[in-house]
């Protein structure tokens, strides 16, 4: 579904990703591990638009979409969970949904039944529910995340994108976050996610990709990375 | 102290002229983080485009009165064209390469073309604008108020409401309000906000417009006052809080009533002082303003 062929992309003078080549298959959970600063974010901000990528190529179904501006790869059908959340503050939940499904209120994808959609979010996040009407920033670390992964699903897309689901979060509310993660995949949702929280990403994964310094280093089956001697050592913390 | 209640009713009016344009300040910098410095212009240009249209629409034997309300839709209009023109020419290049200080230079080159342009086509004098209510003043107990002098209030709060109602109601005012939040998140959303903000300036230039034709049956449409007001309600803004919608109306109050305050008790040559000092104090005591909130940026 979304393929990445030799993809370099930087900030200004400062190139982070040096070549990258990944594969996310439909209905399919990949994910990236890789220690901090390694290029993971940077990837998938190029992959969703936030960065122009220098060169290689990116296509989602088929179709190039590497260079176009952010929202119309979102309205190709690219959803993006970013980093830090990013929900918007002064807007209540529902309002927050809602605007996830922006393509989809304005002709830009097929419209579907969004207030249907958002019923099965609150359902999947019953804090959300709880809090529809609040503003977004007043919520919790925890229920922001949640909110943004919401967000991003009510795109209804083709792929998702999760960048640290788990940041800054309390054990227990990662654990719920990775509950949720495994039924979007039972629901056969493409995912690429992407953890500094590797024992957690592999263990729910299909398949998984290592990347240090801005290149991949490793690729395999979730259950092969999780066995592979390098990969316990650098980021398992189990080398003995 | 008899003349009191006279002095903030005639505030009043004028204070909400500064709002409403202050308001226009507001959406550009909300989505967009830039202002349009020619504001006054655009007022100006707006009072002298509806003079044209209403002089015209009055030739052609239509009464002053619905002259006038034929005027204002036409007056958007071209307010929007007129603020998307800046857009285009002025910020959108700025923006793109996050320019910290381009736009401030490029809207006000564009405003001395536009005051330029104007005084070639009306004329460097001002023009007397048909009023489309009658000029004689209602009376309530000791306070005399010009029927024109409450149609101005009426229409701006009208107009801050019905812009305040399509963020909070559409699906399109919500896209404005989350390119204000967070512009890369609502880039992720689908949400186009390069048109969101040229989208902001045409609903300033339309707010600044509006302000011309309502204030110009009251005072005259011209391009020489222009400037001043734009500047006035610039402090209005900061003083009211560049993110604060009730920020801006308190302010233009503020504003307008200390005023006629001070042409009154002191000297109508020293009248544009207190607000420019309440503005020093704002901005030493409370830099975002009175209802703004304090933002840290982020290096």
């Amino acid at each position: 579904m979304l393929k990445i062929e030799n993809l370099f992309a930087g900030y200004g003078k400062v190139q982070v990703l040096h070549g990258v080549s990944m594969e996310v298959p439909t209905g399919m959970l990949v994910t990236l591990i890789g220690s901090n600063g390694a290029g993971k974010t940077t990837t998938l901000r190029a992959l969703s638009g936030m960065i122009k990528p220098e060169s290689g190529s990116i296509t989602l179904g088929g179709v190039e979409i590497g260079g176009l501006p952010s929202h119309a790869i979102a309205r190709k059908g690219l959803a993006h969970s970013p980093e830090a959340r990013r929900i918007f503050p002064t807007q209540s939940v529902f309002d927050n949904l809602l605007l996830g499904a922006f393509p989809r209120l304005t002709g830009a994808r097929p419209k579907g039944d969004v207030q249907g959609d958002i019923s099965k979010m609150f359902e999947i996040f019953p804090r959300l529910a709880e809090r529809r009407a609040q503003l977004a920033g007043t919520l919790s670390g925890g229920e922001q995340q949640m909110l943004a992964m919401a967000r991003a699903l009510m795109l209804q897309p083709e792929v998702l994108l999760l960048d640290e689901p788990s940041m800054g979060l309390s054990p227990k509310l990662v654990e719920e976050v990775f509950v949720v993660i495994a039924r979007l995949k039972s629901e056969k949702v493409t995912m690429l996610l992407v953890e500094q929280f590797a024992a957690a990403a592999l263990e729910v994964a299909d398949f998984g990709y290592v990347m240090e310094n801005g290149r991949l280093t490793a690729s395999g089956t979730a259950a092969s990375l999780k066995v592979d001697p390098a990969v316990r050592a650098a980021y398992l913390g189990s080398a003995h | 102290m008899q003349y009191l209640p006279q002095l903030i009713a005639s505030g009043i009016s004028i204070g909400m002229i500064y709002a409403v344009v202050a308001f226009g300040y507001q959406l550009t910098f909300a989505t967009s983080k830039t202002l349009n410095f020619g504001q006054g212009e655009a007022l100006a240009l707006g009072g002298l485009t509806g003079w044209s249209v209403t002089t015209w629409l009055i030739a052609h034997g239509i009464g002053v009165g619905v002259a006038y309300l034929l005027m204002i839709p036409i007056v958007l209009i071209f307010g929007m064209l007129q603020g998307a023109v800046v857009e285009r020419l002025g910020v959108r290049q700025a923006i793109k390469t996050k320019s910290e200080a381009g736009w401030i230079m490029a809207t006000i080159a564009l405003g001395i073309i536009f005051k330029n342009l104007a005084e070639n086509i009306w004329g460097r004098d001002a023009l007397k604008f048909p009023s489309p209510l009658p000029e004689a003043a209602l009376t309530f107990g000791s306070v005399r108020i010009q029927p024109m002098e409450i149609a101005i209030v009426i229409g701006a709060l009208a107009m801050m409401l019905a812009v305040e109602l399509f963020n909070r109601r559409s699906i399109f005012g919500k896209a404005v309000v989350a390119t204000a939040n967070d512009r890369d998140a609502a880039g992720l959303m689908g949400i186009n906000t390069g048109l969101v903000i040229a989208f902001s300036y045409a609903l300033s230039s339309m707010a600044a417009a509006f302000a011309g034709v309502l204030v110009a049956p009251i005072t005259t449409a011209g391009v020489s006052s222009a400037a001043v007001l734009g500047l006035k309600a610039f402090a209005v803004a900061i003083i009211g809080g560049l993110s604060s919608g009730l920020g801006v109306i308190v302010g233009g109050l503020i504003l307008g009533i200390t005023e006629t305050m001070t042409g009154y008790f002191i000297s109508t040559g020293y009248k544009d002082v207190p607000g420019l000092v309440l503005l020093l104090l704002v901005l030493s005591f409370k830099p975002s303003g009175l209802f703004g909130k304090a933002t840290i940026k982020k290096v």
